[in-house]
């Protein structure tokens, strides 16, 4: 099961799209747990946003997961991650790669040269609930795991996973309920 | 009987119980000590364990064969560096030989180190912007990938999400970034191929090429047919229903209908040369357009000899 916990406001069409987008791209049951305060202490002035790592080992969230379930935050604030070797880059997000959580942050959807707010969020929710399953980027414009700042991404604003993409996910899924 | 002492030594003396290692074809591994182990009756062989970090797995190598299957070090800060600027550094042109590659690829991924994963990674990349990868090469790339993130993860101490975008912002970079005070080239989004152009490379019959010669045979004739539609009608309109060649039917459509009815063309072409007067304006549009060919300023002379 996917759950689902709102770090802020988000339309209930919005919510709707990206619950139905999730079970399609996965198969598995999606439902929508509630809500959760940004915890302020992961917030990063330096990397302007919240610390995606951070956010999600401070959130006091008591949504509890059992077996293969995923938790995946919704945000409306922007995410930062800690500089690595190439220094500072575009995020929207953050996962726990090949764990149980996730952060997705809607900032600057909507706007020029963006999807979207349902289209983006949706695509970016289904990315982010992969690198869970440790899918990693993919090369594919179309699927869902392309990174997120690359123009193919904008291109095909439809939730899709490559042929790779979902049967490495589908293994998973097995894996984790077996 | 296990010994796990920081003192043992192991392959050529650089490798110490409590490492972090990394395994080829593996990923990281700790080494938590070395052991005794019977094989067989009267055989017996001193083993490494090794416990993967990814899933606790734990991995026995031969104390002999440590150095031979590559067992070494996690890489320093240093070098991962010196990997992302090869990462960045503009593509590299992709062994086209599947052959080849596959045999350069399994020795790199086997033997060649920190590097030698990235290269896989790297020139397999690049052929992605070529064509689809193969299934099974699609599986090296997120293998090669795999463990590239490991070993960065493990060097910087970061997280495997972070090394993971910080890989790709060499490989797919976002606009305006930069490594080392360059700016790095955008690179072109990958065409996402239509159902036809998902076939492998090597597999390739040639049918496009056919495709574009009967286009670009047609599109032109189908200009000329135009025109000489264009002279029939001021001179005979119903003349008309003899069209061969459909009328709107697009280049592909046209050229489709054109290699079914080229026997039926040649047909009417000779008899259009054996009645020259109704031939005779198209013959002079095509023999304007097309001076070169030698055939149809043979038929404009035959059709305006008829005409006289």
């Amino acid at each position: 099961m996917i759950r689902i916990v709102t770090l802020g406001e988000f339309p209930p069409d919005v919510l709707d799209h990206v619950q139905r987008r999730l079970h399609a791209a996965y198969g598995m049951g999606c439902e929508l747990q509630g809500e959760a305060k940004l915890p302020k202490s992961a917030l990063d002035q330096a990397l302007g946003g919240y610390d995606g790592a951070k956010l999600i080992d401070q959130i006091d969230d008591d949504t509890e997961l059992y077996g293969d379930d995923k938790l995946l935050y919704l945000t409306t604030a922007p995410i930062s991650a800690p500089l690595g070797p190439m220094g500072k880059g575009p995020t929207d997000g953050f996962a726990q790669q090949g764990a149980g959580k996730c952060v997705v942050s809607s900032a600057l959807l909507g706007g020029k040269n963006q999807l979207s707010l349902e289209a983006g969020l949706a695509k970016r929710a289904a990315h982010y609930v992969g690198h869970l399953w440790d899918l990693h980027h993919c090369y594919d414009p179309r699927c869902a795991m392309h990174p997120g700042w690359a123009p193919g991404f904008l291109q095909y604003p439809e939730v899709a996973l490559c042929l790779f993409c979902r049967e490495k996910s589908e293994k998973k899924i097995k894996l984790g309920q077996g | 009987m296990t010994t796990s002492g920081k003192e043992i030594q192991i392959g050529d003396g650089s490798l110490r119980v409590g490492d972090r290692v990394v395994y080829p074809n593996q990923g990281i591994c700790r080494i938590t000590g070395v052991e005794v182990k019977q094989i067989a009756a009267g055989h017996s062989l001193e083993m490494v364990l090794l416990k993967r970090e990814e899933d606790g797995a734990t991995v026995m190598v031969p104390r002999a064969k440590v150095m031979g299957i590559g067992l070494r070090k996690v890489a320093s800060a240093e070098i991962i560096d010196e990997v992302f600027d090869y990462l960045a550094s503009p593509n590299d042109d992709p062994q086209l030989d599947w052959k080849v590659r596959h045999r350069e690829n399994a020795d790199k991924m086997t033997g060649g180190g920190l590097f030698g994963t990235a290269e896989v990674l790297k020139g397999l990349h690049a052929l992605t912007r070529i064509r689809p990868l193969p299934q099974k090469e699609r599986e090296l790339y997120d293998s090669a990938r795999h463990l590239l993130l490991g070993e960065i993860a493990a060097a910087c101490n970061i997280s495997m999400h972070t090394a993971e975008d910080n890989l790709d912002y060499a490989l797919f970079p976002p606009a305006g970034m930069k490594r080392k005070g360059v700016e790095l080239k955008l690179i072109a989004p990958v065409v996402a191929l239509p159902l036809k152009g998902m076939r492998s490379a090597d597999d390739d019959l040639g049918f496009e090429d056919e495709d574009e010669e009967d286009v670009a045979e047609v599109a032109p004739a189908g200009a000329s047919e135009e025109s000489e539609e264009d002279g029939e009608a001021e001179e005979e309109k119903p003349k008309r229903k003899l069209q061969l060649v459909p009328k709107g039917g697009g280049a592909v459509k046209a050229a489709r209908s054109e290699s079914k009815a080229k026997p039926a063309a040649k047909a009417a072409k000779s008899a259009k040369e054996k009645k020259p007067a109704k031939a005779a304006a198209p013959a002079k549009a095509a023999a304007a357009k097309k001076p070169a060919k030698g055939d149809k300023p043979k038929s404009a002379v035959k059709a305006k000899k008829g005409k006289s």
